[in-house]
């Protein structure tokens, strides 16, 4: 992901951003990173490399997302 | 769409990929051919919420490019992650209250790459009236399992993504307070509340939650955890409560009917190519002959949007 949009997702990620997805398997994604990052702050790069799979794995999807994100 | 056994048997012969629906009376005389069911006698159909025992709820994939189907036991359920359709949708029917049902209900959120593979399925029920066992069918053998899982994974074409979605009534009551779990578990004896640990069993009659669930957050999607019992100290639950999960009670809703009914108009779905909806929904929600279009189809003992839910509608579109 864009580097403004990896920033944005280490906020959301520690919980420090809010934003919920349309898509429910991101949503449940972005709940379980979350919960890793907050018992293993070490995690972050591991969560958002998952982030960047489940990108990869569905674009048209997550795209919309991280268009939003970018802007918040 | 719910369909005559007649017509059911021909949709097999015709070669077509299916998941089907009904009173295992119906199911066990189906041929054999491309399909997998599940036994249920009620449906919310085109025509409205029904139980029925001479008739099948189809579902015909015809988007899909190439087809398989696997059979699962408790030790290999999450083979799926494996055996699936690279780009694809798996389809999953689970017997009620089983070994393979329980395994997948408590460990399937842990999985590895789970959500990477759009998975989507019910429980398997049978008549409350008149309980029965509940059977899954391959369709490809024709036998019927009480304690095996079905699979049909669907090839989807390039460029096509599955979108698995849910319709749920309920939202935490911020105001609760919240309630955590010490393990995965279908069965509590002891929780925190706030922080306090507390006998869940006595706490929950005290609150006198009556049909409300336990609501969690997850990211923003309300996942519910509905009570089954709560018996001689023990609190049984139709779908587990996770380890290092926040949870609280559910915010009361006046009029359940009319609150689905608006969430259903809400959600906005265009033409899903499979739905399901829980049948603590088709009770509280008084939905027998009521309609809930676009979706229809067999309401369930439990349901699948990549983990088990329940009081849930849940559906997939192919976008």
């Amino acid at each position: 992901m864009a580097p403004n949009v990896q920033a944005k997702f280490q906020l959301i990620l520690q919980k420090k951003l809010k934003y919920t997805s349309a898509n429910l398997g991101f949503n449940m994604l972005i709940s379980k990173l979350q919960r890793k990052v907050a018992s293993d702050p070490d995690s972050m790069t591991a969560c958002l490399n998952e982030v960047d799979e489940f990108a990869a794995k569905f674009p048209a999807v997550v795209n919309a997302d991280f268009a939003k994100i970018a802007a918040l | 769409m719910l369909v005559t056994l007649d017509m059911a048997a021909g949709m097999i012969r015709e070669g077509k990929a299916l998941q089907i629906a009904a009173d295992d009376s119906l199911l066990a005389q189906l041929p054999t051919g491309n399909w997998i069911g599940g036994t249920t006698p009620y449906f919310i159909a085109e025509e409205g919420g029904t139980f029925t025992k001479d008739k099948l709820f189809v579902n015909e994939f015809d988007f899909a490019e190439d087809v398989k189907v696997a059979v699962y036991g408790k030790y290999n359920v999450f083979q799926i992650v494996e055996d699936c359709f690279d780009n694809g949708l798996t389809m999953l029917i689970l017997p009620y209250s089983s070994k393979v049902a329980e395994k997948y209900a408590k460990e399937a959120p842990d999985v590895e790459e789970l959500l990477l593979h759009p998975t989507v399925g019910w429980v398997a029920g049978c008549d409350l009236n008149a309980v029965t066992e509940t059977k899954v069918y391959d369709g490809t053998t024709g036998k019927s399992y009480t304690d095996k899982a079905v699979a049909m994974f669907l090839k989807l074409p390039e460029g096509k993504t599955a979108v698995i979605n849910i319709v749920n009534i309920f939202e935490d009551d911020k105001n609760d307070p919240v309630i955590t779990f010490p393990e995965n578990t279908l069965e509590v004896t002891k929780c925190r509340v706030d922080g306090k640990e507390v006998d869940f069993a006595a706490y929950i009659r005290e609150k006198n939650v009556d049909m409300l669930p336990l609501v969690a957050d997850y990211n923003g999607v309300f996942i519910n955890v509905s009570i089954k019992s709560n018996e001689n100290g023990r609190v049984g639950l139709y779908a587990p409560v996770f380890k290092g999960i926040e949870y609280r009670f559910a915010k009361r809703v006046d009029n359940y009917a009319e609150e689905f009914e608006k969430r259903i108009s809400a959600a906005g779905a265009g033409n899903p190519v499979f739905s399901c909806n829980c049948i603590l929904n088709f009770l509280y929600g008084n939905l027998e002959g009521k309609k809930t279009h676009p979706y229809a189809g067999p309401v369930t003992f439990g349901e699948i949007a990549y983990q088990l839910l329940n009081q849930t509608l849940t559906y997939c579109e192919i976008v």
